[in-house]
């Protein structure tokens, strides 16, 4: 890699965001404890018939993890626009959606995978079959970058916002139905004993949009955002 | 040869003349809307016959219909009016994009509200969670979420552009409300009216609805015009058109 060209700043830029995440390592544990906490007020809510939990064991979780997520998305742009650095990335030569690109990448490693990692052992707590978590590992994997790069977005277009905790919530969440529905729903079919990959395939498709477009309308609105 | 058309709609876009046209335009927009709205009102409540299967209670077809046809059409209207905003830069295209989710959202509730009062006699439940009730409701989540970025930043035309940007990422939702009642068999009623071929419909109740359809359109102009109107002389404050209008014409030249 020469200095200067487009993969090393992503490299240099990929390595320095997770050198700061692993520099503060606690707050990368908040979301597993959260999630934890969240899913453990199921079975008192609703009672701990075994049978209950398992019927919903699939879509807690994934709510669970979306809330989660959505808790850490605030801080992905957000301090880097607070000490300039953002204004940087924007006049440096390489494309901005590329390296917005690489902090998505670098927010997805630090916040959705430990919450993949506990994922089965949060299903476990409810009941599911063990034969569906791999299915439900498999559908998280596909659907966490796909919330990652959904919210960035959004994340973006509120950065110029005052306040913008609550209005996430609303903005994200009804783009994220979809998402929800199809990997639920892969779960649902694998605990029912039924074919689960074409809602696989569906997440596949959307990721694959996602993966293209997300960073580019991330780096529109983070310029809109920025303009001022 | 029709070279006026395009000098004319450029022209609009330039706030006083947009502000002079929709003054001239709301009056006979709102009249029209009232008279139209009391005729097929009317037409439907009074007129048509009860229907063989649903009795009286169907005739809250006449509101819940055409608002739900409202409440896709501004979203559309909206889409095209964020794009042209954020690509040429139109000032009026991004106030007229913004004004027009308040009356966007209003139809989407007003949807909901009568499809819950309908469903409950027909279903025997206020609400289920069928495809395209569902997708309704996320269609006034996502209206609600552009109003509230719009109101979150202190810079009005900031707001506008980041908004508008949220139209375009919330238009996938569109054609899902749209053909959901297609694409998922359910517990909601197929589409009866159709502007091509036959309706499944009777004709004494097609044209109340169709009416109906025409009133609420024109009512849209009318409030967005309105709204346009107000919100122009908000952001223009300080132009020499607002202050002309305020206070006569040509006052600070002589003074």
């Amino acid at each position: 890699m020469t200095p200067g060209s487009t993969t090393a700043a992503c490299a240099a830029l990929l390595r320095r965001d997770l050198t700061l995440a692993w520099r503060r390592r606690g707050d990368i544990a908040l979301p597993v404890l959260y999630a934890v906490i969240v899913v453990t007020l199921f079975p008192f809510a609703l009672g701990p018939e075994p049978a209950l939990l398992a019927r919903i064991a699939g879509g807690v979780v994934f709510v669970t993890v979306l809330l989660a997520m959505l808790l850490s998305l605030d801080g992905l742009f957000r301090p880097d626009i607070e000490d300039g650095s953002m204004e940087q990335l924007m006049l440096a030569p390489q494309p901005l959606a590329l390296l917005v690109g690489m902090k998505i990448l670098a927010h997805w490693l630090t916040a959705a995978l430990p919450l993949i990692v506990v994922a089965p052992v949060l299903a476990g707590m409810l009941h599911l079959p063990p034969a569906a978590a791999p299915v439900l590992v498999l559908a998280l994997a596909i659907a966490t970058p796909l919330l990652s790069l959904l919210g960035a977005v959004l994340v973006a277009l509120t950065a110029g916002a005052k306040r913008s905790g609550m209005l996430l919530a609303l903005m994200l969440l009804p783009l994220c139905v979809p998402v929800v529905i199809f990997a639920a729903g892969a779960v649902a079919a694998a605990q029912d004993g039924l074919p689960w990959i074409a809602p696989v395939a569906w997440l596949g498709a959307g990721l694959a949009l996602a993966v293209v477009l997300a960073p580019l309308a991330c780096a529109a609105a983070l310029r809109i955002a920025m303009e001022s | 040869m029709a070279n006026w058309v395009p000098l004319w709609l450029h022209r609009l876009g330039s706030p006083p003349i947009f502000y002079r046209f929709a003054g001239a335009v709301y009056p006979w927009a709102l009249g029209l809307a009232i008279v139209l709205g009391g005729i097929a009102l009317y037409g439907g409540l009074v007129v048509a016959p009860a229907d063989y299967q649903q009795g009286d209670a169907y005739r809250i077809i006449f509101i819940h219909v055409p608002s739900a046809w409202m409440s896709l059409f501004i979203y559309a209207i909206m889409t095209v009016a964020a794009f042209i905003g954020l690509v040429w830069r139109i000032k009026l295209a991004e106030t007229v994009a913004m004004e027009s989710a308040p009356i966007g959202a209003a139809f989407t509730a007003i949807t909901l509200a009568t499809g819950s009062l309908w469903g409950k006699p027909m279903w025997g439940t206020w609400w289920t969670w069928d495809a395209r009730l569902t997708s309704e409701l996320v269609l006034l989540f996502i209206y609600l979420g552009i109003i509230g970025l719009y109101h979150s930043f202190e810079d009005r035309r900031q707001g506008a552009r980041a908004a508008a940007f949220l139209v375009l990422v919330g238009a996938v939702n569109v054609p899902i409300v749209h053909f959901s009642v297609n694409w998922w068999n359910t517990l909601h009623q197929g589409s009866t009216i159709r502007l091509l071929g036959p309706s499944h419909i009777a004709a004494s109740m097609v044209w109340p609805l169709l009416t109906m359809m025409v009133a609420t359109k024109l009512y849209y102009i009318a409030s967005l015009f309105s709204r346009v109107r107000a919100d122009l002389i908000a952001s223009e404050g300080g132009k020499a058109w607002v202050r002309e209008l305020a206070l006569g014409p040509a006052q600070d030249g002589k003074a």
